[in-house]
This record gives structure tokens, C-alpha cells and sequence, in this order.
């Protein structure tokens, strides 16, 4: 009992971790040698090659961080993105924690994101770190509230907060369809907690890699994993809330998951290559006036969805 | 054997290379970037070789051994066309552009395996300013807030902000000649109030770029338009190609760059500007701000005047371009995204000049009256305008302020001395004899 | 039991991360002084960046604590809605068109802006 409960979904989290990362190193390598970056090297040894280098290379130090948060900070940001994807289910009954508040515990996992990445910067005490933590911020407070708008859409029609119940209920008709506005703007969001492409403004390259500017060595290892791995969680959940999880003929049910999970990956990565960085004044005013009411729109077109 | 394992594996990666750029340096970055086995980084926190690239002047040499020193353990340099720092040990000094990306691969392979020594660093290692012996951690001395714990002061307010005139604390600090967003060589000390810049004052200018050759010869005597032109399009692409890449748009700065490599009178822009306007780059990006008075663009010259609306271009007083139907092209407004289309409109124009040009065979026809891709040349070459960000960054936020720097060309015109050197960087092909064929 | 799951996970995750960082930097040497300076392309800082930071954004965050306590509401809301009926889409749209004056006049205050 305590194997299956306890030990095996551990298990089972950490693999995700793991294969999780590579296999965003790999795919953007992939995607980026598709858009004309000049790459040499088997493109599935290049990402261990750097997680070697990572590891041999010297941590920095700056004159008077905070010692403490500046290394537990990849590491909290590590374990959040682990948190998000104990949740994603794989099958009916195959979920490393079913809880039942599953939308709650993700939408905790996002605000607790801000606090980790914020503290990532701040506690460099370095110029170019603190800005990007502090900028991240204002980006991190906004898009909070459309991902939950959109994840209660979600759940009006299952009825339930929990993430497995969400996939039952899309068994006549994915959320991708029912409610056409919600993955988009997830995705939006996704883009957003990872910092990744046009919303990196944490780590961005005005800043000279922002929070990362003054990272090296094994924190860095940490980081651009843990940054990986909330991006695989991240499309996880929305596999579960708009793709219809495992659901799905011929194939089990966790094949579909994962093919459905690169999917929503390749579609980021992309989105991350192809579009520029935006101004952070812009982000914001285009958080609050366009993507919000967007999202009450979305909300407002589940519940009357929900109850015909 | 374990850490063996891992720096062999470490060894196939890419090089990571921090760039410090000299004089004339940013040959070699262009070079780099499309080299497969070279990742240029950002921070030299990333990197493991530290390439200079180009001769650095020595009121910039304090500034590269803080640069030096900030690389961590294990590192090393290669110095490209500048002599090397005799109290370093076992430098490598390359001075052929081709055989730079192997140099770099073999200098990181070497260090990885353990057959080359990591730099030693060459600053002292002592704190900025000593502290020990004060408070337990450096505090108590003058002041409300005094004393220097850790090695510097804590920072104290000085004015009331710009924008709202709350009175928080500001951070002043010089940002140096090695910021990859900056003109190769710019030093310039900021303070800025949470991410807003208050006051600005550039320190070292940037380094004289060098334009190509055939704008020195064009003042001599009359030169083949389409060379001109075609010359005009490199130079404002290499621009396009750094404004690009500090937005986050790699794949198009690598097109731009490509673009400006195989440049020919059959080259095209469309494909560029197709996806620079899809893919929001004129209406998501950085591109409010950096707004030029009627004053100030004339200072400046060139296409930021023109993209602030003053319709001057030196070509048109010559026969041979209004033979052509040449008339200058004017954005309206001298903001960021002004400037964006302005380059990207003359390029263009550039490209259809050049074309018509080498149909008709013209030449120019004015020597004493050139319009350079930096501003017009009239008795003297074109001059330094860093003076003019001292007045129009402050009050910009940090984004909008590095896009308003790379959409300004400051840097002053080189003399011809400088670019006799060996140019080894592809040039166009012969336009000659492209007759009725597709290069 | 779901709990205990989570939180072991949580805690070996951290425990992992911290493990990846602690473990490859036990034998490294404290770097130096000149190491640690802050990159700023080979410029020096004045003083240490902590500082009493502008926020610009601050008034944005008073307009997200409202609508957080609007998303506190709507957690079990959610659960209890088809069975309600209109009734609970009523209510809620009420409440939602509330907070949606708090964002348009928000905008009109260009709180939005860095302002």
C-alpha cells in the first residue's frame, strides 16, 4: 500500500521531470535548427552535453546575495513545477495525486511561481537580476487571473475541481471546441509562467539574461530545468482541460496523453521562437484590457454552455 | 573519473563565447553568429572562452579586466586582431576571420579536457571597498544609512522620480563598453529609479564604424550606383540584424544577416517584412519612445532624421539618382518604429535603385556631396551623436530605452585608414555579369 | 493519502533540487572578490541594487486583490453550477460585471501604464 500510494507516484513525477526537460531541450533544438539557427551536433546529445557542461562549470557568487533563497530558489521553482504535474492525469486511475481540488492546487502552484521567480532576482542583489525579478512580477500578478477564469470554465461543465473529472466530462466533445477561447488564452498564460519567448521579461535579453544574468554552474542547471519542467506540467494541464487528456480510440490512454502533451509543446516552443519580446507597458494594459475580459467572455460561454 | 566523464561529455556541446568587442570587432561577431559551433552569450556569466575581438583602446582596459575576471572558473581567452596582455599566460592570437570558429573549438575542447589551464584572474581579490573591522557586517560609519557593508554603500534617494515624482531610492551605476545592447565600445553612467532611467550620460562614445570602401572612393570619383546602393542595404541590414536580435526575433536577425551576407541586386526584402509585420514586431515590440524634435533629428542626419519626417537626402542633388526617379522616403513621428521602417523602407529602395541602376549602367555624378547609411557628408564625415541620448533616453523605461539605442546609428564615420585592413567578410558578388542569370 | 503524496513529492523534489546544486559545488572554492562583481559590461555599480525599488504596477496589484477574492468565490461556485441553474449565473455575472467597472475605470486612470 505505501509503495503504490507513496513511493511509485514519486517515482512516476520524477520521470516526468526528467523526461520531461529533455524533452523541451530537445524539441527546441529541433525547432530552432527548423528556423535557420546555425546548430552542429546530434541534436540528442547537444542538451546532455550541456547539462555536463552545467555541472562542471563553476557556481557564481555575487558580492552579498542572500544565500539561502538564491539556491533554494531553482529548487523551489523545481519542486512547484513537480507539484503541477502530480496532478495531470494519464489515465482514469493512473494520476500521481488525484486530489480533488486538483484546479485549486494548480492555481496556487501559478501564484506561488511569482513569489519563487521574483525571489530568483531579488536575491542576486545585482542590478540586471533585480530588475527582471521585479518586472516579472507585474506580469506574473496579471495573467493569474485569466488561467483561473479560464480553468473554472473548464470545470462548470464537470461539474468538479478535480483534473480527472475534467477529462471525464469531455468524453462527447473536447473543451477545445466547447469553449474555443480557452486554450488560446491558457496558452498565453503558459507562455507567460515559464517566461518563455514574447513574455520572457524575467530572464530577457535586454537584461542580459535577467535573474539568470548572474547564474552559473549547477543553479543554472537547476533553473533552465525546473523552467523546462513547468513548461511540461504546463502543457499537461491543458491536455487535461481543453484536449481531452486520455481520451481517445485505438491507442491507451497515456499514449494519447503524451502525444497530445508534445503537441501543446511544440505549439509553445514555437510560439516562443517566432514572436518578439514584448515592451512590459504593453504586456500589462494587453493582460487587463483585451486577454481579461476575454476570459469573462470564455466563462460566461461555459456557463451558458454547461447548462444547455 | 566521474568529473572526466562529464567534461568529455561537456566538450560536444557548442562554445559559449562572451564577445568583447574592439575596435572593428563586430566583424567577427557577424562571422560567429552563423558559425554552427559558436553560441554567443549575453552575460559572461554563461560563457566559458572570452573572445576580443578587435583592438581595444587602452581607456577601455580596466573595464576588460573586470569582464575578464567576471567569467567563471574554468575559462580562457582568445584574442582576434589585438595583442594579447603579455602577463597573460599561454594566449592564443588569431588574426584570420576564417580560422576563427576552429580556434575557438579547439581552445574550448582543450579546457574541457583538462589540456589547457584555466585563466588566472587578474584583479585582486579584495572587496570593492574595505569593510572588516566596522560593524559585523560592514555597516555603522557616516550617515543615516552609513558605512559600506559588503564592500559598497547601500542606495540612498537622490531626486524625485521623473514620471511620477515619488522620491524612492535610485541606483546609479556606469554601464560599460562591453553591453552587447550598447554600439560596440559606448560607456554610459544611468541612474535609474525602479526600471525607469532618470538621468543619462554617456561616458566613452562608441567606436568610428567603418563604412565600406566604395563610400570613400564615391568621394573621389564617380562610382557605379548600384554598388553604392547595394552597399547602403549591407550596412542598414547589420543594423536591422542587432535591432532584431535585442527583440527576441533570432530567426529573422539571422535572415537579415544572411541576407546582407549574399547580398545581390536580386535579393529581396519582402519575405523579411512579411513576417516582421505578422508577427507583430511593429505592434508588440519596444517600439514607442526614443520621439526626436525637429532639433535633434537634424543633428543627427541620415535615416533617423528622415523617419522623424525631415525629408533631406543628399541623393537627390545628384543627376544620376534623379535620372533613376529617386525621392526621399519620410516616416512621420521619430519614435522607435519610425526608425524600424524607415530602415526597412530604404532598404528597399536601396534594392530596387541598385537594380534599375546596373540595368541602366549609372553612375553618380556629385563627388563633394555624399549621403552616407549613418547621414550626409558633406565637408566633414559624419560625427558622434551620443549626445543626443543624454537628452531623449531619460524618462524611458529600460526596454524602450535599449530599442531606442539600437534604433539610433550614434557611432561616428571612421576614416578610410581603418578599413584597408584585410576585409575577409563575403562581399557581393560581381554585379556585372549577373546579366540575364540568378545568383 | 492524495496529501501525504503531495507534500513527500514536494518535499523530495526540493530535496532533489537542492541535492543537483549542492552536490557538484561541494569541492568548488569560494570564487573571488573580482568574480564577484556584478556584470555590468565592465562598468562598476555605486551601491549594492537592494534598494527601496519604484514599483510602478502598485495600483494594478490592488485591482488583482479584488479579483482574487472574486476567484475565491468562484472555486466552489464552480462545483455547485449546473445544478443551480441560471440562479448561480445570475449572481455571478452580477458580481463580475461589478469588478469589470473596477478595470474600466482602472484603464481610464492608466494604471495600466508605468505610471
Amino acid at each position: 500500500m505505501i509503495v503504490e500510494e507513496l513511493v511509485l507516484p514519486v517515482l512516476m513525477v520524477f520521470f516526468m521531470l526528467a523526461a520531461g526537460a529533455y524533452t523541451v531541450a530537445v524539441l527546441d533544438r529541433v525547432i530552432a535548427g527548423a528556423l535557420g539557427t546555425p546548430q552542429a551536433g546530434s541534436v540528442w546529445i547537444v542538451p546532455l552535453a550541456r547539462g555536463a557542461w552545467l555541472m562542471t562549470q563553476h557556481a557564481n557568487a555575487t558580492e552579498a546575495p542572500d544565500w539561502r533563497a538564491w539556491r533554494l530558489a531553482p529548487a523551489l521553482y523545481l519542486s512547484l513545477a513537480a507539484i503541477g504535474l502530480a496532478v495531470v492525469p494519464w489515465s482514469g486511475s493512473l494520476v500521481a495525486t488525484d486530489l480533488a481540488t486538483s484546479v485549486v492546487l494548480w492555481g496556487s502552484v501559478e501564484a506561488l511561481a511569482t513569489v519563487v521567480i521574483f525571489l530568483h532576482g531579488w536575491s542576486a542583489n545585482a542590478l540586471f537580476a533585480l530588475i527582471g525579478g521585479y518586472r516579472y512580477v507585474a506580469l506574473g500578478l496579471s495573467y493569474i487571473l485569466i488561467s483561473m477564469f479560464v480553468l473554472i470554465g473548464v470545470a462548470l461543465p464537470a461539474e468538479s475541481l478535480q483534473f480527472t473529472q475534467v477529462v471525464a466530462s469531455q468524453g462527447e466533445l473536447w473543451n477545445l471546441i466547447r469553449q474555443p477561447l480557452g486554450l488560446p488564452l491558457f496558452l498565453i498564460v503558459g507562455l507567460g509562467m515559464t517566461f518563455w519567448g514574447p513574455l520572457n521579461l524575467a530572464d530577457s535579453a535586454d537584461l542580459a539574461g535577467g535573474t539568470a544574468a548572474e547564474i552559473s554552474g549547477p543553479p543554472r542547471l537547476v533553473w533552465d530545468v525546473a523552467r523546462a519542467a513547468m513548461l511540461v506540467a504546463f502543457s499537461g494541464v491543458a491536455t487535461s482541460a481543453f484536449l481531452g487528456g486520455w481520451l481517445g480510440p485505438w491507442l491507451p490512454g497515456p499514449l494519447w496523453v503524451v502525444i497530445k502533451m508534445l503537441a501543446v509543446l511544440l505549439v509553445l516552443l514555437l510560439l516562443g521562437r517566432l514572436l518578439p519580446r514584448l515592451a512590459p507597458e504593453r504586456c500589462v494594459t494587453l493582460m487587463w484590457v483585451v486577454l481579461l475580459p476575454l476570459s469573462f467572455i470564455d466563462l460566461v460561454w461555459a456557463g451558458v454552455g454547461a447548462l444547455l | 573519473m566521474a568529473v572526466n566523464w562529464l567534461r568529455n561529455l561537456a566538450s560536444r556541446r557548442s562554445v559559449p563565447v562572451f564577445p568583447v568587442l574592439g575596435v572593428q570587432g563586430d566583424k567577427a561577431l557577424r562571422h560567429l553568429t552563423l558559425s554552427p559551433d559558436i553560441e554567443l552569450v549575453d552575460s559572461p556569466r554563461h560563457a566559458s572562452v572570452l573572445l576580443v575581438a578587435g583592438e581595444i583602446p587602452a581607456d577601455r582596459f580596466e573595464p576588460l579586466r573586470r569582464v575578464h575576471d567576471q567569467l567563471p572558473s574554468p575559462f580562457t581567452t582568445l584574442w582576434f586582431r589585438c595583442e594579447p596582455w603579455p602577463h597573460l599566460e599561454s594566449v592564443i592570437r588569431v588574426d584570420d576571420l576564417d580560422v576563427l570558429p576552429a580556434a575557438l573549438v579547439t581552445a574550448y575542447r582543450e579546457l574541457m579536457k583538462g589540456r589547457r589551464e584555466s585563466s588566472p584572474r587578474i584583479l585582486p581579490d579584495k572587496p570593492p571597498n574595505p569593510w572588516e573591522g566596522e560593524g559585523d557586517f560592514g555597516q555603522g560609519g557616516e550617515g543615516m544609512m552609513g558605512g559600506v557593508p559588503y564592500g559598497r554603500p547601500m542606495a540612498m534617494n537622490m531626486e524625485d522620480d521623473i514620471r511620477d515624482g515619488l522620491t524612492l531610492d535610485s541606483l546609479t551605476f556606469r554601464l560599460g563598453p562591453f553591453f552587447f545592447a550598447f554600439p560596440p565600445g559606448m560607456a554610459a553612467e544611468i541612474t535609474l529609479q525602479g526600471d525607469l532611467v532618470q538621468t543619462w550620460k554617456t561616458q566613452l562614445v562608441a567606436y568610428p564604424q567603418s563604412l565600406d570602401p566604395v563610400f570613400f572612393t564615391a568621394r573621389e570619383r564617380p562610382v557605379p550606383i548600384a554598388e553604392l546602393e547595394l552597399a547602403r542595404a549591407r550596412h542598414h541590414l547589420h543594423r536591422l540584424y542587432r535591432g532584431l536580435h535585442l527583440a527576441g526575433l533570432e530567426s529573422a536577425s539571422l535572415s537579415a544577416l544572411r541576407l546582407a551576407q549574399n547580398l545581390s541586386t536580386t535579393s529581396t526584402l519582402d519575405g523579411l517584412h512579411r513576417y516582421l509585420s505578422r508577427s507583430g514586431f511593429f505592434r508588440l515590440a519596444a517600439i514607442k519612445g526614443g520621439v526626436l524634435g525637429p532639433e535633434q533629428a537634424r543633428r543627427i542626419g541620415g535615416p533617423a532624421a528622415r523617419a522623424a519626417g525631415l525629408d533631406e537626402d543628399l541623393r537627390s542633388d545628384d543627376a544620376g539618382y534623379r535620372r533613376l526617379g529617386f525621392s526621399p522616403v519620410s516616416q512621420a513621428g521619430g519614435d522607435t518604429g519610425a526608425r524600424w521602417r524607415q530602415v526597412l523602407a530604404e532598404i528597399d529602395q536601396s534594392l530596387q535603385l541598385a537594380r534599375q541602376a546596373e540595368r541602366d549602367d549609372m553612375t553618380t555624378s556629385e563627388v563633394d556631396r555624399i549621403e552616407t547609411p549613418r547621414g550626409p557628408w558633406l565637408e566633414k564625415r559624419p560625427e558622434d551623436a551620443s549626445a543626443l541620448l543624454d537628452e531623449i533616453l531619460p524618462g524611458q523605461e529600460w526596454g524602450d530605452a535599449l530599442a531606442t539605442i539600437a534604433s539610433l546609428d550614434v557611432a561616428a564615420v571612421a576614416e578610410a585608414s581603418l578599413d584597408t585592413q584585410t576585409a575577409s567578410e563575403p562581399r557581393i558578388t560581381n554585379t556585372l555579369d549577373s546579366e540575364g542569370g540568378r545568383t | 493519502m492524495a496529501l501525504t503524496t503531495l507534500f513527500v513529492i514536494l518535499i523530495s523534489s526540493l530535496g532533489a533540487g537542492i541535492l543537483m546544486q549542492w552536490l557538484p559545488m561541494r569541492h568548488q572554492p569560494r570564487p573571488a572578490w573580482s568574480q564577484r562583481a556584478p556584470f555590468l559590461g565592465g562598468g562598476t555599480p555605486d551601491s549594492h541594487a537592494w534598494s527601496r525599488y519604484h514599483i510602478r504596477y502598485y495600483p494594478m496589484t490592488l485591482l488583482l486583490i479584488a479579483f482574487e477574492m472574486e476567484m475565491m468565490f468562484m472555486y466552489p461556485w464552480a462545483v455547485v453550477f449546473v445544478e443551480k441553474g441560471m440562479k448561480a449565473m445570475m449572481e455571478m455575472g452580477m458580481f463580475l460585471a461589478i469588478l469589470s467597472v473596477g478595470i474600466v475605470y482602472a484603464w481610464r486612470e492608466g494604471v495600466f501604464k508605468w505610471q
